[in-house]
C-alpha cells in the first residue's frame, strides 16, 4: 500500500506539472483536492483519466470519484480494489 | 423620438422535441421528452446514453444549403422565424441596411472536423475540405447571406449562454438604433467533442437528465437551433407586424470564479438576473415564472436555486427546467427557451419539468412538474455558461405596455442601453459630459506578437523592416514540411502567470492573459470589479488543445478523455480566464466572427462603457498557429515551405498562394474619455457590418457615414489602416477604399497595412489597433505602414482601422491622438 501511495504521488506530481512539489509535501491522509496543493476539480478529473490510463479503472460517475479522492490512502485502496 | 423597444415578431425552432414552434410546444404540452438513443455517430464510451438528437432529416429540411450540421439547424430555425414574421425571402419587407444577424455558437462544424481528423489519423487520408465549415461563424454568415442583411452580423461563443448573449447583443443593437431588425439565436449540433468533453467532466447522466431532482446526476446532451426576429417596436408596428412578446430586460455577469464550476453561492447568476430586472425597470415581484437554466448537474441546480431564492426573497415564482424535452443544446439552449417563453406568454401556460421526481431537501425547491395554464405577464429565462458567463433575459406579454408612443410615458425609456458607441443620434438624451466627441480613452494596450510583446519592440520592428517569419514544422502531411509563419515564440508567460495557474492554461489562454496584464500596466485606479467588461474575440480558439482532445479521443477510441483539454477548447475560456485571474465580473464575452472577432469585442466593450454598465473594459482578440490548419493550407497550395514574407502593396503572391499565417494576442484597456488617467489615444466610430460584395466605393461611404455620425470630419483622417497582405486583389480593394475616402474628404488619405509585422490571422486587426495607436502617438512612422515614403503623410493624428472578412462581415473604428 505504501509503495502504491508513493507511486500515486509521483503520478500526481508529474501528471500535473507540480513544479517545486516533492512527494514529502503530500500528506496521504489529507483530501487530495481543495488543499494546499492547489489542485481543483478539473485536476480531479485529470486524475480520473490517469487512473484509466494506468490502472484500467473507468470512472463515469462523480459520486465514485468524490469517494475515491477523499485522500491519497483512500485512492490507493480504491486502486487496489478496482484495478484490472 | 422613435420607440426603440425590442419586440419579438417571429420565432423558429428545431430540436429533439420537434421541428417547428407548434410541434415543440405540443411536446411541451404533452410533457413528452424527445430524448432517445444516439444514432448520429457511434460512441464506444457514451453510445448508451440518452441524447437529444434531432430525428428529422436535417440535410433535407435545410434544402439547398451548404454548411455544417449546426449551420443547417440554424438556417431551418431562421427560415421558420422569418416566415412567422412575414418576412419570407423575396417578400421585400426587409431593409437590408437596417437588418443584422447576431448568433451564438459553440460547436460550429466540429462534427465534420472530427470525421476529417479520424480519416487523417486512421487512414492517412488528407481531406481537409470540411474545414471550410469548421468555424462557429458559419451559421451567422449563412443566415446573413440568405436574408441579405447588411447591418451588424456577428457570432458570440460564451459556451452554454452564447445564444442568450447573442439575443442580448441584438437587443442592444436595436436599442442603439444600429438596426431595426435582427435575427438572433443559436444552433449547435451534437458532436463527439462535446459528448466526450462533458463525459470527461463526469457531467453526463446516461439515463436522461433529472433537473432539480434529489438524484440528479448530470445533463443529457442535445442539439438544435432556435431563432428570434427582434425588431424595434416602432418599425415593427409600422410594417404591420404582429408582436409575439417583448424583450423587456437583459443582463449579463461573470462569475470570475472557475473554468467549469459555478460560483457556489449563486452570486454571479443573481447579478445577471438583477441586471436584467434593472434594465427593464422591474421588481422581482413582477416576474411570474422562471425558465431555469436547470441543467440537472448537482452544482448548477444548487447554485441556481440559491440565486433564485435570494432574488425573490426566499419565495420564487413557479420555476421549471425544460432540459429533458430536448437535452442541453448548449448555445441554443437560451434561444430555445426564449422561443418557448414567447409562446408561453401567448398561450398563458407554463411547462413542466420532465425528469424531476423527488424534491431535493437540500434545495427546498419544488419545480413545476406538469404543463398547466397560468396567467403570465413577465417571465425570466436564465442561461449560464462555463467560465461563469451568465445571461438573464426577461420576456413580457405583447399587450402589457401601451403599443403606441405616449409622450411623457417614462416606462418606455429604459436604462439598460442608453447610448450607442457608434451613434450620436441619441446624444440628446444624455448629460452633456457624456456626448462623445472623443469616444473612449485607450488607457493601455498589451500584446503578444511575432515581433515582440512591448510597444517599443513592436515599433522597432516596423522601423527596421526585417521580416518576422520563422519556419514551423508541419508533420501531418507527407512529406513532412515546414511553413514560414509569424510565430510568437517565448512571450514571458512565466513572468506573468504563477506556475500553479499556468500549468492548466492553453498556450493561447496564456497569450491572452499576458496581453491583458500588459494592457493594465498603466495601473488603473480602484475599479469596482462588477463594472469591468471583458470581451476577447478569437477566430479559432485554442486550436492546439482542441485538436489534442479530438486526436486523443480518436486514437484511444474514446478511452481516457482529457477534461482540461476540453475545457480549454471552449472559445470563451479566453475571456473568462482573464476575468477569473483579474476578478472582473462585468459582461464577459468571446466573439468568434472570423476576421472581425476583435471589432465585435470592441463593439461589446464600447456598448458596456457607453451604457454606464461598465466603467472600464478590456477588448481584444487572440489566435494561435496549429499544424492541422497549416497542413490544410499547404495541401490547398496556400502556403509553401518557402512562402515569401508579407509585403503589402507589392503584389508578390502568385496564383493560389496566401500570405503566411501568424498568431498573436492583443488586448486594449478602454475607459471613458473623461478620465484622470492619461490616455494613449482615443477610440471612436466603433461599428460592425456586412457587405454583399467587395465594393470599394460603398465601403468608403460606409466609413465616412460612420465617422460623420460620431462627429469626426472625414477630412481629418490621415490614414486608412487595413488588412492589406500582399495579395493583389486585397491590396487593390483596400487602396480603392482609401481612394474613395480621399474623394469624399477632398484630400489624400493614405492606405496602410500592419500584417507584414503580425502575419495573417483572424485576430490580426487587434494588432492593427495597436499599430493605429502607435501611429497616432508617433511611435511608428506612417511610411512603415504605407510602404511608400512618397505618398505617406508626415504624421498621423487620426487613423481609421478597417477590417473585412472573406464572408463580407466588416468592422471599423477610429483611433485619434
Amino acid at each position: 500500500m505504501e509503495s502504491l501511495i508513493e507511486e500515486l504521488k509521483a503520478k500526481i506530481i508529474t501528471g500535473f506539472n507540480l513544479e517545486g512539489v516533492t512527494a514529502a509535501d503530500i500528506n496521504p491522509d489529507e483530501p487530495i483536492f481543495g488543499t494546499g496543493l492547489e489542485l481543483d476539480s478539473i485536476d480531479a478529473l485529470e486524475l480520473v483519466a490517469i487512473l484509466e490510463q494506468d490502472y484500467g479503472i473507468v470512472i463515469l460517475e462523480r459520486s465514485v470519484a468524490d469517494k475515491a479522492f477523499a485522500s491519497l490512502r483512500a485512492l490507493a485502496e480504491f486502486v487496489v480494489a478496482n484495478r484490472t | 423620438m422613435s420607440r426603440r423597444n425590442p419586440v419579438i415578431t417571429g420565432s423558429g425552432i428545431i430540436c429533439a422535441a420537434g421541428c417547428g414552434v407548434a410541434a415543440v410546444w405540443e411536446s411541451v404540452r404533452a410533457n413528452r421528452s424527445g430524448l432517445g438513443p444516439l444514432t448520429l455517430f457511434s460512441s464506444p464510451r457514451y453510445g448508451n446514453h440518452l441524447v437529444g438528437q434531432v430525428r428529422d432529416n436535417v440535410d433535407k429540411l435545410a434544402g439547398n444549403v451548404r454548411g455544417s450540421r449546426s449551420d443547417k439547424l440554424s438556417w431551418i430555425a431562421a427560415r421558420e422565424a422569418l416566415a412567422a414574421a412575414g418576412l419570407e425571402s423575396g417578400s421585400g419587407k426587409i431593409n437590408p441596411a437596417r437588418a443584422g444577424v447576431m448568433l451564438g455558437a459553440t460547436v460550429g462544424g466540429m462534427l465534420g472536423t472530427e470525421k476529417l481528423l479520424a480519416r487523417l489519423l486512421r487512414e492517412n487520408k488528407h481531406r481537409f475540405g470540411a474545414l471550410r465549415f469548421h468555424e462557429c461563424a458559419g451559421a451567422a454568415d449563412l443566415c446573413a447571406r440568405k436574408i441579405g442583411a447588411l447591418g451588424s452580423v456577428a457570432t458570440i461563443s460564451t459556451a452554454c449562454s452564447a445564444g442568450a448573449m447573442a439575443i442580448l447583443a441584438a437587443a442592444e443593437l436595436i436599442e442603439q438604433g444600429e438596426a431595426d431588425l435582427m435575427l438572433a439565436g443559436a444552433g449547435d449540433s451534437l458532436s463527439r467533442l462535446t459528448l466526450n468533453g462533458f463525459g470527461s467532466l463526469l457531467l453526463l447522466d446516461p439515463n436522461g437528465c433529472r433537473p432539480f431532482d434529489a438524484q440528479r446526476a448530470g445533463i443529457s446532451l442535445g442539439e438544435g437551433a432556435a431563432m428570434l426576429i427582434i425588431e424595434a417596436e416602432a418599425t415593427a408596428l409600422a410594417r404591420g407586424a404582429t408582436i409575439l412578446a417583448r424583450l423587456a430586460g437583459w443582463g449579463a455577469s461573470c462569475d470570475a470564479f472557475h473554468a467549469t464550476a459555478p460560483r457556489p453561492d449563486g452570486s454571479g447568476a443573481l447579478a445577471a438576473m438583477q441586471r436584467a430586472l434593472h434594465c427593464g425597470q422591474l421588481q422581482p415581484g413582477e416576474i411570474d415564472f422562471v425558465w431555469a437554466h436547470g441543467t440537472a448537474t448537482p452544482d448548477n441546480d444548487a447554485m441556481e436555486t440559491r440565486a433564485l431564492k435570494q432574488l425573490f426573497g426566499g419565495r420564487p415564482p413557479p420555476v421549471a427546467s425544460v432540459k429533458r424535452f430536448f437535452g442541453h443544446t448548449l448555445a441554443a439552449s437560451g434561444p430555445i427557451k426564449a422561443v418557448l417563453a414567447a409562446q408561453s406568454l401567448r398561450q398563458q401556460a407554463v411547462p413542466g419539468t420532465p425528469g424531476f421526481e423527488f424534491a431535493d431537501a437540500a434545495l427546498g425547491l419544488q419545480p413545476v412538474k406538469e404543463f398547466r395554464p397560468q396567467p403570465l405577464s413577465r417571465v425570466l429565462s436564465n442561461s449560464f455558461g462555463f467560465g461563469g458567463n451568465n445571461v438573464a433575459l426577461v420576456f413580457e406579454r405583447a399587450d402589457s405596455r401601451p403599443t403606441m408612443s405616449v409622450p411623457g410615458h417614462s416606462s418606455v425609456i429604459r436604462t439598460c442601453g442608453v447610448n450607442s458607441p457608434g451613434s450620436a443620434a441619441m446624444a440628446a438624451l444624455l448629460p452633456p459630459e457624456q456626448t462623445r466627441s472623443k469616444g473612449f480613452a485607450v488607457l493601455g494596450i498589451g500584446a503578444v506578437s511575432a515581433v515582440g510583446s512591448s510597444l517599443a519592440q513592436i515599433a522597432a520592428a516596423f522601423s527596421n523592416g526585417r521580416p518576422a517569419t520563422s519556419p514551423f514544422p508541419v508533420p501531418l502531411i507527407s512529406p513532412a514540411a515546414q511553413a514560414q509563419v509569424y510565430a510568437c515564440g517565448e512571450f514571458g508567460a512565466d513572468q506573468f502567470i504563477e506556475p500553479a495557474k499556468r500549468r492548466k492554461l492553453s498556450r493561447l489562454q496564456q497569450m491572452a492573459l499576458v496581453a491583458a496584464r500588459n494592457s493594465l500596466s498603466f495601473g488603473p485606479a480602484a475599479v469596482a470589479p462588477e463594472k469591468v467588461c471583458v470581451a476577447i474575440g478569437t477566430g479559432l480558439g485554442s486550436l492546439n488543445d482542441t485538436a489534442a482532445f479530438v486526436e486523443n479521443m480518436i486514437l484511444k477510441n474514446e478511452r481516457v478523455p482529457r477534461p482540461s483539454l476540453f475545457v480549454n477548447s471552449l472559445h470563451n475560456s479566453l475571456a473568462s480566464q482573464i476575468a477569473i485571474e483579474l476578478g472582473f465580473s462585468g459582461l464577459n464575452s468571446t466573439p468568434v466572427q472570423r476576421e472581425i472577432s476583435f471589432e465585435t469585442a470592441l463593439w461589446q466593450a464600447a456598448t458596456e462603457l457607453a451604457s454606464g454598465r461598465a466603467d472600464f473594459a478590456l477588448a481584444g482578440a487572440a489566435d494561435e498557429l496549429n499544424p492541422h490548419h497549416l497542413a490544410a493550407g499547404m495541401r490547398w497550395g496556400w502556403w509553401r515551405d518557402s512562402s515569401p514574407e508579407i509585403r503589402p502593396f507589392a503584389g508578390a503572391l502568385k496564383n493560389r498562394e496566401r500570405p503566411p499565417p501568424g498568431e498573436g494576442a492583443t488586448v486594449v484597456a478602454l475607459g471613458r474619455a473623461q478620465t484622470s488617467l492619461s490616455p494613449l489615444a482615443y477610440a471612436s466610430a466603433i461599428r460592425i457590418g456586412r457587405s454583399e460584395q467587395q465594393n470599394a466605393r460603398a465601403e468608403a461611404r460606409w466609413i465616412a457615414q460612420t465617422l460623420e455620425r460620431d462627429g469626426i470630419p472625414v477630412g481629418s483622417v490621415d490614414l486608412l489602416l487595413t488588412g492589406a497582405n500582399g495579395l493583389t486583389e486585397s491590396d487593390d480593394f483596400y487602396r480603392s477604399i482609401a481612394g474613395g475616402l480621399s474623394r469624399l474628404a477632398g484630400r489624400t488619405i493614405a492606405c496602410g497595412a500592419y500584417k507584414h509585422a503580425c502575419g495573417e490571422h483572424h485576430s490580426a486587426s487587434a494588432f492593427g489597433f495597436l499599430t493605429a495607436a502607435a501611429l497616432v502617438r508617433g511611435e511608428i512612422a506612417p511610411e512603415h505602414c504605407t510602404m511608400d515614403k512618397t505618398t505617406s503623410p508626415p504624421a498621423c493624428r487620426t487613423v481609421v482601422l478597417f477590417a473585412f472578412s472573406p464572408t463580407g462581415t466588416k468592422g471599423m473604428c477610429c483611433v485619434r491622438a
